[in-house]
């Protein structure tokens, strides 16, 4: 089981991943800002953050920044989750630091797979390990 | 003092007295000179005559004249002067030399008559009998000036573009057709242009103005040209009015920054556009992902059935997003491509690789047939990859029975470079003429009913064909209803 925290504005949307995430057996925090993203961050130390780009208060660089200036949180995976799909925009995202780039709409299927492959290799090999039990 | 010898009579005369000593230097100045250069008796006493008054390209003349003087006793010619402001005059001189009392070297006097008026009448006469009729043919503001910067003849179409009488720019200095700022600049052009006359242009450059007689600028363009008389050298200017062409222009400019901006907000209006549908797809898509994935519990069948419809659909939409995406981003110029060595073989069996399963699906059989040695072509891979994956995707798409076949080939053209298709040929539906048209439209499916209408975003020709276009190549089409297509995309063999 991980610590995921997702900060995504949209509520319908938080809720997918939210459930997504809690059925594979984690947990997971919402925030629905920026700000109050940096600030839940700082107080359930997560294991891994799914944020989302265009947010209120601070965007998704934003929280990127405010996270890794914190030496606790310089190795953090943080992975964005964006429905900009233009052509620079996934090179935008990694150019700026994030660990990985997903563009909305995302596929059910898969989405909790490629999200736990960027969680620390412990944690990802329990995560391997309880979907092995599970199937 | 030799001054002495001038009488109190001469102080009174309108013409310049001026009395020189033999290095040349000032030692009376008259109030008639006062007048007719614009310096002061105390500014100008003691000063080098030529110094203050005579233009360099007349100074050897001046010298050469004093010389004749003390040679000669009295000596008449006519020349040129500059005034304190710089401006010049014509004047008629006449020099003696003054006697001298014993011991003392002699100076000489000078009387110079201001003429500038009398001989610009003179030539004005003569410039208008010969030049006024083809002056008043010409479009043009014609001003023509002495080589002092005096206005001998201006034609109709310059009066009136500066807003003077007939006849009242006679004898008046070009200056006074020139704004303050441009003055300097143009006795500069002026003298330069005497010592270099040839044709050429003022103001196309520099944004030059005229000055209106009622003190408003306006826009102009100057050409310049020599004209030589018996009698004297002349400047022609031709001076155009461009305020409807700097005005246009201005337009234009204002246009383009209008255009620049509506582009930046189309393009800010695609990425938001494309995001805000995004958006509720991704809650439309998940959501029912996680029921087919039945994480909240079991479904039955008819649940299980009308769930995968409105996933197949919500993904119709999302195709319908991406490809209206790419149509909008070719025809806003915002593609870029990523010109490189392509294997254009690669290219077509990794197209087939991704869509045999679909064949297989409908029993189709897939057939690629690639030449002997590999086609490598300078061209951008995702652009060509997404051409061929849609014209084989369409294919097997609109095949029934039979067979899909894929053909890369180079054909060499007579005189020009060689070329590379790719042809795909289906034993399916095939289009009728009248529909072949219509059919690289956006959203023109053609020759199926609709019931029977395969799934497809309608764009996807459209896209192909534009792609290709961004390629140098075009898609061609040859079908016969019921007997099949062939569609051929041509690519330049660079």
């Amino acid at each position: 089981m991980a610590r995921f925290l997702i900060i995504e504005d949209n509520p319908a949307n938080l809720e997918l991943v939210r459930y997504l995430l809690e059925h594979a057996g984690h947990q997971v925090d919402g925030a629905v800002n920026g700000s109050d993203g940096v600030e839940a961050a700082a107080a359930m130390t997560p294991d891994l953050v799914i944020c989302d780009l265009q947010l209120p208060l601070l965007d998704g660089y934003g929280v990127l920044r405010a996270l890794r200036e914190r030496p606790a949180y310089a190795r953090l995976p943080i992975v964005a989750v964006t429905a900009f799909s233009m052509p620079d925009d996934r090179k935008n995202v990694m150019h700026a630091g994030f660990d990985g780039y997903l563009s909305k709409p995302i596929e059910p299927e898969t989405f909790v797979a490629y999200i736990e492959a960027f969680l620390p290799p412990t944690l990802r090999l329990q995560a391997l390990s309880r979907h092995a039990e599970g199937n | 003092m030799h001054a002495d010898a001038v009488t109190p009579l001469a102080s009174d005369f309108p013409d310049a007295i001026v009395v020189l000593t033999p290095d040349g230097r000032v030692a009376h100045w008259s109030p008639g000179a006062q007048v007719s250069f614009g310096y002061s008796a105390a500014e100008a006493i003691g000063r080098v005559f030529d110094d203050l008054v005579v233009p360099v390209d007349r100074a050897v003349e001046q010298r050469k004249m004093l010389i004749d003087t003390l040679a000669g006793g009295i000596i008449a010619y006519e020349s040129v002067r500059r005034r304190k402001d710089g401006s010049l005059l014509y004047v008629d001189v006449t020099t003696k030399v003054l006697d001298a009392t014993a011991g003392e070297t002699p100076c000489i006097l000078s009387a110079e008559k201001d003429v500038t008026r009398i001989k610009v009448l003179r030539d004005a006469k003569l410039m208008e009998a010969r030049f006024r009729d083809l002056l008043e043919s010409t479009p043009d503001g014609i001003v023509m000036a002495n080589p002092t910067g005096h206005i001998v003849i201006a034609n109709t179409q310059a009066e009136r573009l500066f807003g003077y009488d007939p006849g009242e720019l006679r004898g008046r200095s070009v200056d006074l057709l020139l704004p303050e700022r441009f003055r300097h600049a143009h006795v500069g052009h002026r003298s330069n242009y005497f010592l270099q006359p040839r044709k050429r242009a003022m103001g196309s450059g520099l944004d030059l103005a005229g000055l209106r007689k009622d003190g408003t600028e306006f826009p102009i363009e100057i050409s310049l040209s020599p004209l030589r008389t018996e009698e004297s050298e002349f400047v022609m200017s031709a001076i155009r009015d461009i305020s409807e062409r700097k005005s246009f222009e201005h337009a234009l400019r204002e246009k383009n920054v209008e255009l620049a901006n509506a582009n930046q907000a189309k393009d800010r209006f695609l990425a938001s556009m494309s995001h805000e549908l995004r958006t509720p797809l991704n809650a439309i898509i998940g959501f029912t992902g996680t029921m087919l994935m039945k994480l909240p519990g079991p479904l039955t069948a008819d649940q299980d059935k009308q769930l995968r419809t409105v996933q197949t659909n919500a993904r119709h939409l999302l195709a319908l997003i991406n490809d209206l995406l790419d149509v909008a981003k070719i025809e806003a110029g915002k593609v870029e491509l990523n010109i490189e060595a392509v294997d254009c073989g690669q290219v077509v069996e990794e197209a087939v690789a991704t869509l045999r399963q679909h064949a297989e699906a409908k029993d189709l059989q897939l057939f690629v047939e690639l030449p002997d040695h590999a086609i490598v072509l300078q061209t951008d891979k995702r652009a060509l990859s997404q051409i061929v994956l849609n014209l084989v995707g369409n294919a097997i798409k609109f095949t029934e029975a039979g067979s899909v076949r894929l053909r890369l080939s180079r054909h060499a053209r007579i005189g020009g470079d060689p070329s590379t298709l790719i042809e795909v040929q289906d034993t399916g539906i095939g289009i009728p003429q009248e529909d072949q048209v219509r059919l690289f439209g956006a959203f023109s499916r053609v020759g199926i009913p609709h019931a029977k209408m395969p799934e497809g975003t309608g764009l996807g020709l459209h896209l192909s064909q534009k792609l290709a276009g961004l390629l140098g190549g075009e898609i061609s089409l040859v079908s016969d209803s019921g007997v099949g297509s062939t569609f051929t995309l041509t690519l330049p063999g660079r």
